[in-house]
């Protein structure tokens, strides 16, 4: 947004007259000059900075329909204007417009918007980007339980991570909603809605893309066991392996320092069959057996740090003709 | 000056760069000096002025603007990062040294 050229404002000081030369003149000369005063500037600067925030809707230089245009522009997808719009509409704004008519008094023609929801687009979203997540985690990580998939998807469509997508590309300055600023499960299903307006306009393959896009990078550098809580590591490490036919794990002290101290170190690896199937640290021989169990779990998930990264070259057509089949 | 800009090479501008919305207004900056505010995603604003710039230079500094993302500039304290900084595990004093369930002795040999 650019301020344009401004007319020159010349500035005003009238001149004082000549300095009392006698005596005799009175006092009236010794008023200072008319013209902006010391406290001025400072006033206004805490006039600024006290001065609640307001949404970008009511700060001057605001266009709707422009600014709408150019968030489709900036995801580089087409959207369809007339669902992009009812995306950002929230049931809470719905409701405050239709009171504040009510209170001002208005006719029952005129008190009833002809605004559509977003929570059937919000829920469309939902269902489409839990079901495309869950088919990239089940492709890309065959081994991994349908409880463990359920997690990754539960944490990627969480409150606090969807709404900070959204706060990143600025849904919080076109969403309407009542409260300012829009609190998080307000910008969550704006979000969605946005997705599931996509799904509408493009079809589920670019929506798949989108998604994949957007979703799949928040797991850069997250753990397993940050995001999927497991209470008996120990336990699932015996049930996987018993559906693998492998022996059940024996603990062994690999290594230990520190065993008189205040802060010792154990490392217990797991055997199966004389063998390691993994180690791992802790400070006490339980946490250490219990870390050993979680890195068991990890190698046999392939979740660990030096898999491969994901692969973002082209998308899956297979996914997406099964998608058109499933939504269908 | 900004009048030139606004007459010949805003539109061409608008046109280019489908994604920023370009807003031309007179008196609507913080002071009285023209201005081109830059206000970025993630809530950063940034101000420049205009004033004695010919109409090429504000396009190239409103389409340096456009093609930053908002974060802030400070000094990159180093040009490399990775998300994987290890690959076969960090090294810890433990790394290469010999468990204590490695039976070293003479009964290994006769076997």
């Amino acid at each position: 947004r650019a301020a344009g050229p401004l007319l020159a404002r010349a500035g005003r000081r009238a001149g004082l007259g000549t300095a009392p030369s006698t005596a005799l003149s009175t006092a009236l000369s010794t008023a200072s000059p008319p013209g902006k005063k010391r406290w001025l500037r400072a006033y206004l600067e805490l006039q600024r900075l006290q001065a609640p925030p307001q949404r970008r809707s009511e700060k001057p230089n605001w266009d709707y329909h422009a600014e709408v245009q150019a968030f489709s522009h900036r995801l580089q997808e087409s959207f369809a204007l007339d669902l992009l719009k009812t995306a950002f509409v929230n049931p809470c704004y719905i409701e405050s417009e239709e009171a504040r008519r009510r209170q001002l008094g208005l006719d029952k023609d005129a008190i009833a918007l002809q605004l559509q929801d977003n929570t059937e687009l919000a829920e469309q979203g939902l269902r489409f980007a839990r079901a495309y997540l869950a088919q990239c985690f089940e492709g890309a990580y065959p081994e991994l339980p349908a409880k463990g998939i359920e997690a990754l998807v539960n944490f990627l469509t969480s409150q606090e991570l969807v709404s900070s997508v959204a706060q990143n590309l600025s849904v919080q300055d076109l969403a309407l909603c009542r409260d300012f600023p829009a609190p998080p499960d307000v910008l969550q299903r704006t979000f969605l809605a946005v997705i599931g307006a996509l799904l509408e306009s493009s079809g589920p393959e670019r929506t798949g893309i989108f998604v994949r896009d957007f979703f799949i990078p928040q797991l850069i550098g997250k753990d397993l066991f940050e995001i999927w809580e497991v209470v008996n590591p120990m336990g699932l490490l015996v049930e996987e392996l018993t559906k693998r036919n492998i022996s059940a794990p024996e603990p062994r002290i690999t290594r230990q320092l520190g065993v008189s101290t205040v802060l010792p170190v154990y490392f217990v690896g797991l055997y199966c069959d004389r063998k390691i199937l993994a180690e791992g640290p802790g400070e006490t021989l339980l946490a250490a057996e219990e870390e050993a169990a979680r890195v068991a779990l990890r190698k046999l998930y392939g979740y660990t740090e030096n898999r491969r990264p994901w692969d973002y070259s082209k998308p899956k057509q297979g996914l997406a003709a099964e998608k058109a089949i499933s939504s269908n | 000056s900004p009048r030139e800009f606004v007459e010949e090479a805003a539109q061409d501008f608008a046109r280019q760069h489908p994604d920023v919305v370009l807003y031309v207004s007179p008196h609507s900056g913080p002071g009285p000096a023209p201005v081109l505010r830059a206000e970025y995603l993630n809530g950063t604003v940034r101000d420049e002025l205009i004033a004695s710039k010919t109409s090429e230079e504000i396009v190239q500094l409103a389409t340096k603007l456009a093609n930053q993302s908002g974060l802030d500039i400070i000094r990159i304290r180093k040009p490399f990062h990775t998300d994987n900084p290890s690959v076969q595990g960090q090294w810890h004093p433990l790394t290469n040294k010999p468990s204590i369930l490695t039976v070293q002795g003479p009964r290994l040999q006769s076997q």
